[in-house]
């Protein structure tokens, strides 16, 4: 088990490793520039999961969270939910859930849910139930409207999570379609989403690889 | 050498005090006591001369955090010794009592992690992991990361100003600024992978993933006062379990 972690960290994985993160922080500045009421924090990490693997996704959700707490470590324990979110686009990646347009937006919607599972208690544990960003305001409607506090969470982090998860998914769906088959060869699961695929005998078209 | 009595020690010994800190205030339920940490940390930070940037980034990034929770727990917290009303809310003493107790917790951790980055170089604190057996790997991750940001950051700019010229609008309805999203960051995303292939080969050449151990030009040194420091803070805290459990 082990072994077989540390082959999904071969040289040009861990070199996507700071791209992701760079990515996790550029989309949500992006984000920020262009007035959109989500975050998309996570393409990058995500993207790793797709094509890295759950593991390597995993290392970069935790240091993209390290790198945020240098500025404000207050939203560190949502760490939990960047990992989870990391292994959750690993895996449906290996089986083959995001092989299309369709699936990619079930993938979207399974990758809300992890984040919605994961994070809401953190949020009610650690804050009490408000963070001060857009989904407290929606949080504390719901209470007002009388729910309890973990009705008014989840609901409250669904409604945000929604968008934010399915589009970067999908923004990671278009950009693995366009990434050469050359590079994709090298990665964990990149045999999938290669356009010359060797149909005939369903095995991956290995390339000599100079970087492992 | 650095002379400042804060600064110069072992980031280790630093980052061990913001877990002690951490760990006090879940053992003691006090308010009181998790909000006295609070002029302790900025003593520190003035020993170390970083009072001015510490406080200021504590008024700009945790009193909004600390007032949105506070007025939540006020006001939300289910309870029923009623002590005033507003509106539609009611204002429980339950709901003040565990305010309190939520900020003074969020406001020790959250500053005591504040005022460590402000005193320790990251270079030195992922040294110092490494020394204690964080793989050299993990080290240029961190390192390389922080680097590589910035400079996404500019290309990103560089992407959407070309972007704009080329026609693709960034301002107007949430609609029309949602599409300029895509032609910004796949093209970054692209290119930034492109140049992995790159800094694959140049790392190659200089053996980076070569077996056996790596020497560092950065080294850290372990005075004595790093090494009774962290057993300092344990001590305190098995005090405090046992003030906590038998008293």
């Amino acid at each position: 088990m082990l072994k077989k972690i540390k082959a999904d960290f071969n040289l040009l994985a861990i070199l996507l490793i700071p791209i992701g993160i760079a990515v996790n922080f550029v989309g949500f500045q992006v984000a920020q520039i262009l007035r959109l009421p989500i975050f998309l924090d996570t393409i990058g990490t995500i993207l790793i999961g797709v094509i890295a693997g759950p593991w390597v996704a995993l290392v970069a959700a935790l240091i993209t969270n390290s790198i945020t707490a240098i500025f404000n470590p207050v939203y560190f324990p949502y760490v939990v939910t960047s990992m989870a979110i990391g292994v959750g686009a690993g895996l449906l990646s290996k089986y083959g859930m995001l092989s299309n347009v369709y699936k990619t937006i079930v993938s979207g919607l399974v990758i809300t849910a992890i984040a919605v599972v994961v994070s809401s208690p953190i949020t009610v544990i650690f804050f009490g139930g408000a963070t001060g960003n857009t989904s407290s305001a929606i949080t504390a409607t719901f209470l007002a409207m009388g729910q309890n506090i973990w009705g008014a969470v989840f609901s409250s982090a669904i409604i945000t999570e929604i968008a934010d998860k399915v589009v970067s998914v999908l923004l990671v769906y278009f950009v693995v379609k366009s990434i050469s088959d050359r590079y994709l060869s090298k990665m964990k699961y990149g045999h999938l989403y290669m356009k010359k695929r060797n149909t005939k005998s369903k095995k991956r078209i290995t390339h000599p690889n100079l970087f492992t | 050498m650095n002379q400042n009595p804060i600064l110069s020690l072992h980031p280790l010994t630093k980052f061990y005090f913001a877990i002690f800190i951490t760990v006090s205030v879940i053992i003691v339920p006090n308010y009181l006591f998790a909000y006295a940490w609070f002029p302790v940390l900025i003593v520190i930070a003035a020993m170390a001369k970083v009072a001015k940037s510490f406080i200021s980034f504590i008024l700009k990034t945790l009193i909004i955090l600390l007032a949105i929770v506070f007025l939540m727990q006020v006001f939300f917290y289910p309870g029923e010794d009623v002590i005033g009303s507003w509106w539609i809310f009611e204002l429980t003493n339950e709901g003040l009592l565990q305010g309190l107790s939520l900020t003074s917790r969020i406001l020790a951790i959250g500053s005591a992690f504040i005022l460590f980055f402000r005193i320790v170089e990251i270079k030195d604190f992922v040294k110092a992991l490494e020394d204690i057996g964080m793989p050299p790997t993990g080290a240029y991750i961190v390192l390389s990361t922080l680097q590589i940001i910035p400079e996404m950051r500019r290309q990103s700019n560089t992407i959407m100003e070309a972007q704009k010229t080329r026609g693709v609008e960034t301002e107007g309805s949430l609609i029309v600024r949602a599409k300029a999203f895509f032609p910004t960051l796949t093209p970054l995303i692209l290119s930034s992978i492109a140049s992995t292939e790159e800094r694959a080969i140049t790392l190659e050449s200089r053996a980076f993933s070569a077996p056996g151990k790596k020497t560092s030009l950065h080294k850290l040194t372990k005075r004595p006062i790093d090494r009774v420091l962290p057993w300092v803070y344990v001590g305190i805290i098995i005090g405090l379990i046992i003030w906590r459990v038998f008293l």
